[in-house]
């Protein structure tokens, strides 16, 4: 019916509205906005596995880097230690609800849900056949790329702890090592997901 | 001959990024079954008011205090600029100034390139395009930073918690300071970048 206009092949840039023919692209090539440089499209070798791969790490490391102490502090014979987790709980019951609400949604949630869309969808793209019943999820995706602050939540402990170090003797927790291997599997997911490429396969399931 | 997707009747989902013929205004994506216009709809109105619900919202979080310090009886509230006076005073210039640059210049930065942006597609500018789309890039990804000093703060409150020798306790300003940060990146959301170049083609248009 649309004959005239092969909507399959036509990209249009996100931020310029640009429309494009896209042409066929091999593995790191990149096909870019004529008009503002943008990148419109990026083919990327292997993604279903190693997305598969690195959701599936990043989805393990979400429950120590929430629940492993991040550093402990000693101070007159006393010792304290905190973990992600119970940053949230100290202060929800000190009456900070927004505030945890805040840290709760961008270090751990939106976090939590980019991996399992990514895990999700990779393993039903790769193991069965069958149509994915969540795809809701992967439709909000990039809409969450702007809300998980990992990376924001790291430079904050390493903020603190150059604070504390002046005050107290500091003990580093394995939390901290979670963090950071979890903020590398978060990345690399932006790398290696082929947002247009899992979307046709997704459309093809559905024919 | 006719450039945008808009101008050929056609429209890319911003979920899926499929390219759909737009049948009316509202149009739902083949693929994903979003809803979606070619245009964000009231773009502009919608970034104004978050900006400037940021920029009012700038003011309590700063006036009000971040954290309070109890150590031994003494009671210390400290707002974001006396942190950052405390840092240079004991010498951490590097940590100072990246508390400065996420706390300040991120924040209000963000809010002027915003005011920046909705003033170019309303009016005729000097600034070339490339500059305005970088502009508007570089207000897209530089938000989430502006959180740092809520983290920090609410990461040495419960690693400082030593009952009655020392606790530090987050305060209000916090709450504030988050509230806005959440305005600003609202505000960035909400702004369609592709006015910016539907202005400049109008005005190519009117030239030729
Ligand atoms: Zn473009
Ligand atoms: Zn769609």
């Amino acid at each position: 019916m649309t004959a005239s206009l092969p909507t399959d092949t036509l990209a249009a840039c996100q931020r310029c509205d640009t429309l494009v023919n896209l042409p066929k692209l091999s593995n790191h090539q990149k096909a870019l906005c004529p008009c503002c440089n943008t990148v419109l499209h990026s083919p990327k070798k292997h993604t279903l596995d190693k997305t598969f791969a690195i959701s599936f790490a990043g989805l393990l490391l979400l429950i120590p880097a929430t629940v492993m102490p991040l550093m402990g502090i000693y101070a007159a014979g006393q010792y304290n230690q905190a973990s992600l987790f119970t940053c949230i709980v100290l202060l929800a019951n000190e009456g900070f609800y927004f505030i945890a609400f805040c840290v709760f949604i961008f270090a751990i949630a939106v976090p939590a849900v980019r991996l399992f869309t990514a895990f999700y969808l990779t393993f039903c793209l790769k193991y069965t056949s069958k149509k994915p019943h969540l795809i809701v999820f992967f439709r909000s995706y990039h809409l969450l790329n702007n809300w998980a602050m990992i990376h924001v939540f790291f430079l904050g402990i390493i903020v603190s702890l150059y604070k504390l170090v002046d005050i107290a003797d500091i003990a580093i927790g394995t939390g901290i090592t979670s963090i950071i291997l979890l903020l590398m599997c978060s990345t690399m997911l932006s790398i290696t997901l082929d947002h247009r490429f899992i979307w046709q396969q997704l459309e093809q399931i559905n024919d | 001959m006719t450039r945008t997707a808009l101008s050929n009747g056609l429209g890319s989902c911003p979920r899926c990024q499929k390219i759909n013929k737009m049948h009316s205004e509202k149009q739902q994506c083949s693929r994903c079954a979003h809803w979606f216009y070619s245009r964000k709809p009231n773009s502009l109105q919608h970034t104004m008011a978050w900006t400037v619900t940021a920029l009012v919202l700038f003011i309590p979080a700063n006036i009000y205090p971040m954290m309070t310090l109890h150590t031994f009886g003494k009671t210390e509230a400290s707002t974001i600029l006396q942190g950052i006076a405390t840092f240079i005073q004991t010498g951490h210039y590097p940590i100072a100034f990246i508390i400065f640059m996420a706390s300040f210049i991120i924040p209000l930065g963000k809010i002027i390139g915003l005011f920046f942006l909705v003033y170019h597609v309303k009016h005729r500018s000097n600034m070339s395009l490339k500059r305005q789309s970088h502009l508007f890039h570089i207000v897209e990804n530089i938000g989430p930073w502006s959180m740092l000093d809520v983290f920090v703060v609410v990461v040495m409150a419960s690693v400082v918690n030593l009952g009655f020798i020392s606790n530090i306790e987050v305060s209000l300003g916090a709450s504030y300071f988050a509230l806005m940060v959440i305005a600003t990146l609202m505000a960035a959301h909400s702004f369609d970048s592709r006015l910016l170049w539907d202005n400049n083609n109008k005005k190519e248009q009117t030239h030729e």
